[in-house]
């Protein structure tokens, strides 16, 4: 089964510069790959020149300057198996990764992929968002380095047509940061129907430093600012999680689709929260 | 454009054209053991070890993975000298139709090969990607164990 017919030419370059200034030479219909996940599973007919990263040694994770540096070409797979996430927000984070998608394709998604796709579906994206992530991009003379909040909301595609997206960068959270996200889907391996991410710093019981993301809405994941302030200096306890579940239900801005209806999103993202915060008293 | 491949030890040059799926290029050079089916990457049947990593075949571009070191199940045991875990599959009843065995035992045997002492919830997460649809999971999952078991024993 031929999905790419139009395909001529494939470059291999060795280093990121090369990649970038490839990237820009050869026009519109011309794809980064990394994993290639996304490429091959929504092929797109018209693209004619492919650029592989395998060269290039994006797939590392490392710790630099307080900050945990994941290459774009990391694998969802190595990096909940990497020693850097096992003890990472108490591990949550590496069972939130072991618990997306299947083990196969864990093997093949990549960062980088996933931050440049930004599916409207993606566990990745709403828990780089939540953790505050900053993406490094390389526009073939230098790197540039954005918060992940900020890139979402510049006009990211173009710039990823002149661009290259080197490594993600999670910052090192200190013992008093909680994270928790859940993930709503029909069986073990299907996309996401909701996922919402918390991640807060609590300090005595109460409550600081909120990041609070809800995707696959089923719009791209987003901040929920309204639910972020709702717990900003308020005291961990079971009857704060059961206000704040039903403040969820009542606020959050989901929608509809094929799949799930509006009421019964909403529903799950006021369970989720509940949920999470019931868990951060448990830590 | 050619491709280079080492497919179960042997070195392999293949013509394709630079669009084309892994799993298209192997079964057309009778690596027919690889199963095709969702081209998705959802069902496992066309897995096999890239670089000692189990990936599904149908979402990896043959292009991408020029060089590659290859492994399909006939690189891991034959008819005549079957693996360990294609031993434990038969004696466990873990293959029916057979059509997701292939990729089923790749998954496993990746996993055997980093962790040789998994848990039941690490042989669960390792086979999630490798559907089934008439043996079920119970008895590849006692067959991974009892594999474990057989390898363990050194046999």
């Amino acid at each position: 089964m031929l999905k790419l017919k139009e395909v001529g030419q494939c470059f291999y370059p060795n280093t990121i510069e090369e990649a970038a200034k490839l990237l820009k030479e050869s026009g519109e219909d011309t794809r980064i790959v990394g994993g290639g996940l996304h490429l091959t599973a929504f092929p797109n007919p018209a693209i004619k020149t492919l650029i592989f990263l395998n060269n290039l040694k994006l797939n590392y994770i490392k710790e630099i300057d307080g900050k945990i540096s994941i290459g774009a070409t990391t694998t969802i797979s190595e990096l909940a198996n990497s020693a850097e996430m096992n003890g990472y927000l108490k591990g949550n984070v590496k069972k939130l990764l072991q618990s997306i998608a299947s083990e196969l394709l864990r093997n093949q998604i990549t960062m980088g992929g996933s931050v440049a796709q930004r599916e409207p579906y993606s566990d990745i994206v709403t828990m780089l968002l939540t953790l505050r992530a900053d993406i490094v991009i390389h526009d073939g003379e230098k790197e540039i380095k954005t918060p992940i909040s900020d890139f979402y909301k510049s006009n990211f595609r173009a710039t990823l047509k002149k661009s290259v997206i080197k490594e993600v960068l999670l910052e090192k959270f200190d013992s008093t940061y909680k994270f928790g996200m859940k993930r709503f889907t029909r069986n073990a391996t299907d996309i996401p129907l909701l996922n919402f991410g918390i991640l807060a710093q609590v300090n005595e019981d109460t409550i600081k430093n909120v990041s609070i993301v809800v995707g696959a809405r089923p719009g791209p994941a987003e901040r929920f600012a309204q639910a972020e302030e709702f717990l900003k200096n308020k005291t961990l306890s079971k009857e704060l999680a059961e206000e704040f579940g039903k403040f969820v239900e009542e606020n959050v801005d989901v929608a509809g689709d094929i799949r799930v209806g509006k009421e019964y999103r909403a529903h799950i993202a006021g369970i989720f929260a509940k949920r999470i915060l019931n868990e951060f008293m448990e830590e | 454009m050619k491709v280079h491949y080492k497919i179960n030890g042997e070195e392999k040059e293949f013509d394709i054209q630079p669009g084309e799926l892994l799993l298209d290029v192997l079964r057309r050079n009778n690596y027919t053991e690889i199963k095709g089916n969702c081209y998705l990457g959802t069902c496992g049947a066309c897995a096999v070890l890239i670089n000692e990593v189990a990936k599904a075949t149908c979402t990896t571009l043959a292009a991408q993975v020029n060089n590659a070191e290859i492994i399909t199940i006939k690189g891991i045991g034959t008819i005549s000298e079957p693996h360990l875990l294609q031993k434990a599959f038969v004696e466990k009843g873990a293959v029916q139709c057979g059509f997701c065995t292939p990729g089923t035992i790749i998954s496993a045997y990746a996993l055997l090969k980093n962790n040789p002492d998994p848990t039941e919830e690490e042989i669960k997460r390792s086979i999630d990607g490798n559907l089934c649809r008439c043996t079920g999971y119970v008895q590849q999952i006692e067959a991974i164990k009892f594999a474990i078991k057989l390898l363990k024993g050194g046999k």
